[in-house]
């Protein structure tokens, strides 16, 4: 019982971290069809600022905000002096499908070596607000700290508060329109640019903020966020890409299929587990979970 | 005067290349041997993306794993079965050729992100995987061991020029076939289903089963690429293929241009040249350890940007688009 318990609790938090991780691989994507294997560097680059800015300060919440207002300026900078001007010279051919994939691979790399060069490869700590002890239930500790609590609220809040930003406010309509039909949005007088370089900096936002709650529990090091990065994409892949709800689902089920399959059949099934996911899913669905065929673009 | 067919004059250049690399492998020292060997391996491995983007318009982060595929099938067939490294190497080839082609049918009705979001899962859960069996030796790994050199090639002929000859013949039997394959009818088909997928189908190509072909042919060269990675390193292990190996074929594959396999041998030397690059400047200018271990990295992605910036189509395309603008 409590092993099921700390299961599906151990499931909520790493799912809440993949969402918004996922959610900010989505958002890129749908306002401008690349998939940002940036987000990583982006992400843990943001961590290390708001990691500064909590020692200086000395208060976490000082530095979360600081690693979102870093993340996002960081993704409106990436697009609009970075990814619009390669994208205006490649045209067509082959490069044009992995052109955004190792420009953003590039600068992955770019991001984490001047990380290195500016903090180095030694692994630093940021400690918790809250207690990392876990609580204690029938007289037994179980994995689940009320830091873990916080990671879940935060995500759930920070979701919410995109859904609100989406459904019901202009900039979310203009976002959801220059992502579904960008010609169309253009004519009807929505800066398509300046939504794409917004749809940027919010996903950057996000990035900082996974970070700011992932790392609290792991180490902050240059390559702190790769395998996050690469479940968020599993994740968005699962939800099919064009949804924030997509994102979100994917992340869970994701989160739930790890710590089932690693607490119940073996640890080593971590990784694994994830392509199984991902291949089942793809299988049956080719274009994701949560996506009709009709909103699928190439 | 004589006229030769296209493929003649192919299977003439790949002799030459033979008889060149035969030579130089007499006058190099033992360190430029093991360098040319890795060269040539990397060659291959980056003649395998390209045969798969830029021929067939198909994306893979995951030719790390398949690469591990190769090497472990290649170590036990040394290990368990006790046969001939050569035929080893072959069955590394052919065992990932098999994976491949699994993976293909799986795969090859998804495009672009939904591709590269599975290769990657691919290239990340593979390696872990080896844990899971104990003949695959866990995090220690296996031995991969090609033996000595042949008494009758003298005294002198040492490990590392068998090596460099080992990995050169390999390369260079694989891009002769490979060759071969892209200028038949089947590179035609690829070349058509990479530049419109729906006229091809059109035209009564099987464009699912000729993309299967092409990612399994792929994942062959792959396989034997991987073989002979852990032939150089001695062993094989889960470490040996991390997902930055995928991510350096990839930079290998921009920096050659992935239109053409022609320029392979260029990838292949950029990526062994990129961090002795880097140590040398390192020991010129001195630094902290943080940009000592950093500055490799930092090379192969700022030249990765380079590339897709100014030269997006190949240093080819480029030299091209100079002359034909003056």
């Amino acid at each position: 019982m409590i092993k099921l318990i700390t299961t599906i609790l151990t499931a909520l938090t790493t799912g809440a971290i993949y969402a918004l991780m996922s959610t900010a691989l989505v958002l890129v994507w749908r306002s401008t069809r690349i998939i940002n294997f940036a987000q990583a560097g982006q992400a843990v680059l943001s961590t290390y600022v708001g990691y500064e800015i909590t020692v200086r300060s000395g208060s976490f919440w000082v530095g979360v905000l600081a690693a979102m207002i870093f993340g996002a300026l960081l993704g409106a900078v990436i697009d609009r002096f970075f990814m619009r001007p390669i994208f205006k010279r490649i045209k067509s051919g082959p490069i044009l499908m992995i052109a955004p994939v190792v420009a953003t691979l590039g600068l992955l790399g770019i991001i984490q070596s001047i990380i290195g060069f500016k903090w180095g490869l030694t692994y630093q700590s940021l400690a918790a607000p809250v207690s990392t002890d876990g609580y204690n239930l029938f007289n037994r500790v179980i994995a689940f700290s009320p830091f873990n609590l916080l990671v879940v609220v935060f995500a759930t809040v920070s979701m919410l508060l995109l859904t609100l930003l989406f459904q019901k406010t202009n900039i979310g309509l203009a976002l959801r329109a220059s992502a579904h039909s960008p010609e169309i949005a253009r004519l009807s007088g929505i800066k398509v640019d300046l939504t794409r370089t917004l749809g940027w900096a919010l996903a950057g936002a996000a990035g900082g903020l996974a970070g700011m709650l992932y790392i609290p529990s792991s180490y902050l090091y240059p390559n702190a966020m790769d395998v996050l990065l690469v479940f968020g994409f599993v994740a968005a892949v699962i939800g099919g890409l064009e949804s924030l709800f997509g994102a979100v689902a994917g992340a869970m089920i994701l989160g739930f299929a790890i710590s089932f399959s690693t607490s119940y059949i073996s640890e080593k099934l971590f990784f694994p587990m994830a392509f199984i996911l991902l291949i089942v899913v793809l299988l049956i669905k080719p274009a994701g979970i949560f996506s009709s065929k009709k909103s699928r673009r190439d | 005067m004589l006229t030769l067919t296209p493929s003649k004059k192919r299977t003439l250049f790949f002799v030459a290349m033979g008889w060149a690399l035969l030579l130089i492998g007499d006058r190099i020292g033992e360190l430029r041997q093991y360098q040319g060997s890795f060269v040539a391996m990397y060659a291959l491995a980056i003649g395998s993306i390209i045969l798969l983007t830029g021929y067939s318009g198909q994306l893979s982060l995951g030719h790390s794993a398949l690469m591990a595929v190769g090497a472990y099938a290649g170590a036990l067939s040394i290990n368990n079965l006790h046969l001939h490294p050569v035929i080893a190497l072959v069955i590394a080839t052919f065992v990932a050729g098999l994976f491949g082609l699994l993976l293909g049918f799986g795969v090859a009705r998804l495009s672009g992100p939904y591709l590269a979001g599975t290769t990657l899962a691919l290239a990340v859960s593979l390696p872990t995987l080896a844990n899971q069996f104990p003949i695959l030796g866990g995090e220690q790994g296996v031995v991969f061991d090609v033996g000595l050199p042949p008494a009758r090639f003298g005294e002198n002929f040492s490990q590392y020029k068998w090596f460099f000859w080992i990995s050169c013949l390999a390369v260079l039997v694989m891009l002769w076939l490979i060759s071969n394959v892209v200028s038949s009818r089947y590179g035609r088909t690829f070349r058509a289903i990479r530049d419109n997928e729906t006229a091809a189908a059109l035209s009564g190509l099987n464009t699912g089963r000729l993309k299967v072909l092409a990612f399994s042919i792929s994942s062959g060269m792959a396989g034997l690429a991987g073989g002979l990675l852990v032939m150089l390193i001695s062993g094989v292990s889960p470490s040996a293929f991390p997902l930055s190996l995928s991510f350096s074929l990839l930079t290998g594959a921009v920096v050659t241009g992935v239109y053409s396999l022609k320029g392979v041998m260029l990838g292949g030397l950029v990526l062994v040249a990129i961090p002795e690059i880097a140590d040398s400047l390192v020991t010129r200018i001195g630094g902290s350890e943080g940009f000592t271990a950093t500055l490799p990295g930092f090379l192969v992605s700022a030249l990765l940007i380079l590339a897709v910036i100014f030269a997006p189509n190949g240093p080819g395309k480029l030299l091209h688009s100079f002359k034909k603008h003056g």
